[in-house]
């Protein structure tokens, strides 16, 4: 089939192509290794904290955690709106100070704290905050037992007191343990990283391709074609299949790739096939437009990753859009990056499914409809006027 | 409308007809009538019509912005025309036709090749849009290399090639499905003399196989030395149009004929007076100057007088009007500015 001698040619020259196969490739990959290690930072994270306790030592552990300076605090009073929380994003983490812990610190035996977050590389970081608050707390106690024990009253012996014991073994500790684990075990630290990466490179290589397509254009290839005993649908088609063909091709490799190098989980695979398909065709149709407007490659070239990028910004691709106002969340669904990232995110962090992400799916195929109909509709006269 | 055109190569006439008289008229190869084109105000083809038979050559000589390449885009089925009508080998063209356009062999004016593909990917991709069949596209593609003189580096991307090779590679792309109107926009712009005159024999060549060739050019030269028939196109209008010779006829140009003379011209001046034909007569020492409305019938008129006048001839020399002197004689301006 003659498209197809056009679609395969388009994916022979990407091929050949040492500095695509950098862009479309290898940096993604990278880029993916880079953030995902240092996901989160750059913003004050938020820690939902839910006292069950109504124990001095409970209090002063959550107010510990407030006069941090390293998180922003918010008070929660139901541990399933916290999970929730924190599951969705609006908090990086959340403690759980059980009802025991004035009691257990009291009876001298081991307090522990409830610890949700995502196993990511930036909670770690969160715990070890969290921890430093717990182990700050648990030197006072030694401190008070000592007090209690020797009989002494004054402050100034109970500090000297307190530091020694502090260094010395035995005594009662705060523990926290990660309850994040169990509820999510399937969340790496890349998985939050990779669906917007996917999203971002994806449309980013389709708009900066469109320059390929100029260039096919100005080389006059495209006008042979016309002049070939070769239908302009069939050429349409064919240039259509090469921007698709690519797209999804950079698009399995990323989700693959991540999944075996990351241990990236992607859910529910035909809801993520659904969603990779549809943002290949958007950006196939835009990278048509872009290349059937402009006439200059390398103008088309730059003014691509310009939109890319931004497009990606405002979209929520580059920074999660749980960290953006409201109306902001507004704004970035004309993207139709946040709606592509909403999409993973109900796959890979709610095990959604192809008909919990119905919505997505729908807003998505209305942009790729509209993206193909403008891109081979102004494409085709550009050939042939 | 009819147009009837002496083609004294093929020693016929030519006869265009408008389409509707043209049913079942299989002369020639190629017929277009009444194309015009325009850009906003511009309008760069303007009610341009001709026809090429089988086997013939017919050049579309013009300077730059003249309408060639905006005509022959319509012809080839790439540009959408206001008005017109192009049939090849019968069928008719248009930019959403494409049973005709396995009959046309269209090599564009720029280097239409991917640059990051070799030359044989090149002619194997659009071999592949020509429709050849697999089984004969690849011993195709090493027929066309060895004509264009590229088989020992048909494996090579075509970025690394110098000009004249692009040139050649553009031409062989053209050639591949064997069709039977090659259309060649200013094949030789730009290139090496030594590749110019292979690609000049390579068209010579064609047009004796048959293929009819349009092509077009701003060269004198060139379309002297390969058309059978020349259209002179300025401003998106053809001016006039035929044979060298009746071009040269049409704007009243008279041949030079001049002759070494032995001895004493003064007779020969006397008695050449009553040759009708003969328009002016220069003598000087050894030599005559000779102008004359058509050498080539007079000139065994003029070879008796001087027979008859006893003067010994050492030389004879016709010199034909070219179609650089009809070009200013048709519109006032030069073909190369
Ligand atoms: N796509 C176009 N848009 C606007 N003007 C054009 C276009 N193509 C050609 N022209 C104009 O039409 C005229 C004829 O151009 P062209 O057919 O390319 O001439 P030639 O091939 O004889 O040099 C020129 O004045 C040229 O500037
Ligand atoms: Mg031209």
């Amino acid at each position: 089939m003659k498209a197809w001698a056009i679609t395969s040619t388009n994916i022979k020259r990407l091929v050949r192509d040492p500095s695509t196969i950098f862009f479309v490739f290898i940096f993604p990959m990278l880029l993916i290794l880079v953030l995902g290690a240092s996901f989160g930072g750059g913003f004050t994270p938020k820690v939902g904290v839910l006292v069950q306790s109504d124990g001095a030592f409970a209090q002063a552990f959550a107010d510990g955690i407030a006069e941090n300076d390293e998180f922003e605090s918010l008070d929660y009073d139901d541990a399933a709106v916290l999970l929730a929380d924190v599951e969705r994003g609006v908090v990086q983490l959340g403690v759980i100070i059980p009802a025991d812990y004035d009691d257990a610190l009291v009876a001298g035996s081991t307090a522990a704290v409830e610890y949700i977050g995502r196993l990511d590389q930036s909670s770690v970081q969160y715990r070890a905050s969290i921890e430093a608050v717990a182990s700050d707390q648990s030197a006072v106690v030694r401190a008070a037992r000592v007090v209690e024990s020797e009989g002494l009253a004054d402050f100034e012996s109970a500090v000297a007191a307190a530091q020694l014991v502090a260094s010395g073994p035995g005594g009662s500790e705060v523990i926290v343990s990660t309850a994040g684990e169990a509820l999510f075990g399937d969340i790496g630290q890349f998985d939050l990283g990779a669906p917007s990466n996917l999203v971002l490179f994806v449309f980013l290589t389709s708009l900066a391709g469109s320059a390929a397509l100029i260039q096919t254009r100005r080389l006059g290839v495209s006008r042979r074609m016309v002049s070939t005993p070769t239908s302009i649908g069939q050429i349409l088609i064919g240039e259509t299949g090469g921007r698709f063909a690519i797209a999804m091709i950079q698009g399995l490799f990323i989700m693959v790739g991540a999944a075996i190098a990351f241990d990236v989980k992607w859910g529910n695979l035909l809801g993520a096939g659904t969603l990779l398909v549809l943002i290949a065709l958007i950006g196939a149709g835009a990278g048509m437009l872009m290349g059937a407007i402009f006439d200059n490659d390398e103008q088309a070239g730059s003014m691509g990753v310009f939109i890319g990028l931004g497009f990606a910004a405002l979209g929520g691709a580059m920074f999660p859009l749980e960290i953006f106002p409201d109306t902001m969340v507004t704004v970035a669904h004309i993207t139709p990056h946040a709606w592509a990232i909403d999409g993973f995110a109900e796959l890979i962090r709610r095990g959604g499914t192809l008909s919990t992400i119905a919505t997505e799916v729908a807003v998505l195929s209305g942009f790729a409809v509209v993206m193909m109909a403008l891109g081979t509709w102004r494409l085709r006269a550009k050939l042939t006027h | 409308m009819i147009i009837c055109v002496k083609d004294d190569r093929q020693a016929k006439w030519n006869v265009m007809l408008m389409p509707s008289e043209a049913k079942g008229c299989n002369l020639n190869v190629l017929e277009c009538s009444g194309l015009v084109k325009a850009f906003d105000e511009l309008v760069a083809v303007d009610d341009v019509g001709f026809h090429i038979a089988e086997g013939e050559t017919y050049g579309l000589l013009g300077p730059n912005g003249a309408g060639k390449t905006t005509t022959i885009s319509m012809i080839s089925g790439i540009l959408e025309s206001d008005a017109g009508r192009v049939m090849v080998a019968g069928k008719e063209i248009t930019t959403r036709t494409t049973d005709g356009n396995a009959e046309i062999g269209y090599v564009p004016q720029d280097i239409a090749i991917y640059p990051d593909l070799t030359a044989r990917e090149n002619l194997r991709f659009f071999g592949k849009l020509y429709g050849i069949p697999k089984d004969r596209l690849g011993p195709r593609i090493d027929e066309v290399l060895e004509v264009i003189g590229l088989s020992d580096r048909g494996d090579d991307r075509t970025e690394e090639y110098s000009g004249g090779m692009k040139r050649r590679l553009n031409i062989g792309i053209g050639l591949l499905h064997e069709p039977s109107l090659l259309i060649l926009d200013e094949p030789t712009v730009g290139v090496d003399p030594q590749s110019r005159n292979s690609i000049l024999e390579s068209v010579e060549l064609l047009g004796q196989s048959g293929t009819a060739v349009l092509y077009t050019t701003h060269y004198m030269e060139e379309a002297e030395r390969l058309c059978d028939r020349v259209a002179i196109i300025d401003g998106g209008k053809i001016r006039a149009e035929g044979t060298r010779r009746e071009l040269v006829e049409l704007v009243g140009q008279r041949d030079t004929v001049n002759l070494g003379v032995i001895g004493s011209a003064h007779r020969l001046v006397e008695d050449l007076r009553s040759v009708s034909e003969i328009q002016q007569i220069t003598a000087a020492e050894g030599s005559v100057e000779i102008l004359v409305d058509g050498a080539s019938r007079v000139l065994p008129r003029i070879l008796e007088v001087a027979q008859e006048a006893g003067v010994g001839i050492s030389g004879v020399e016709v010199v034909e009007p070219n179609l650089e002197s009809v070009f200013l004689h048709l519109t006032g301006k030069a073909l190369r500015d």
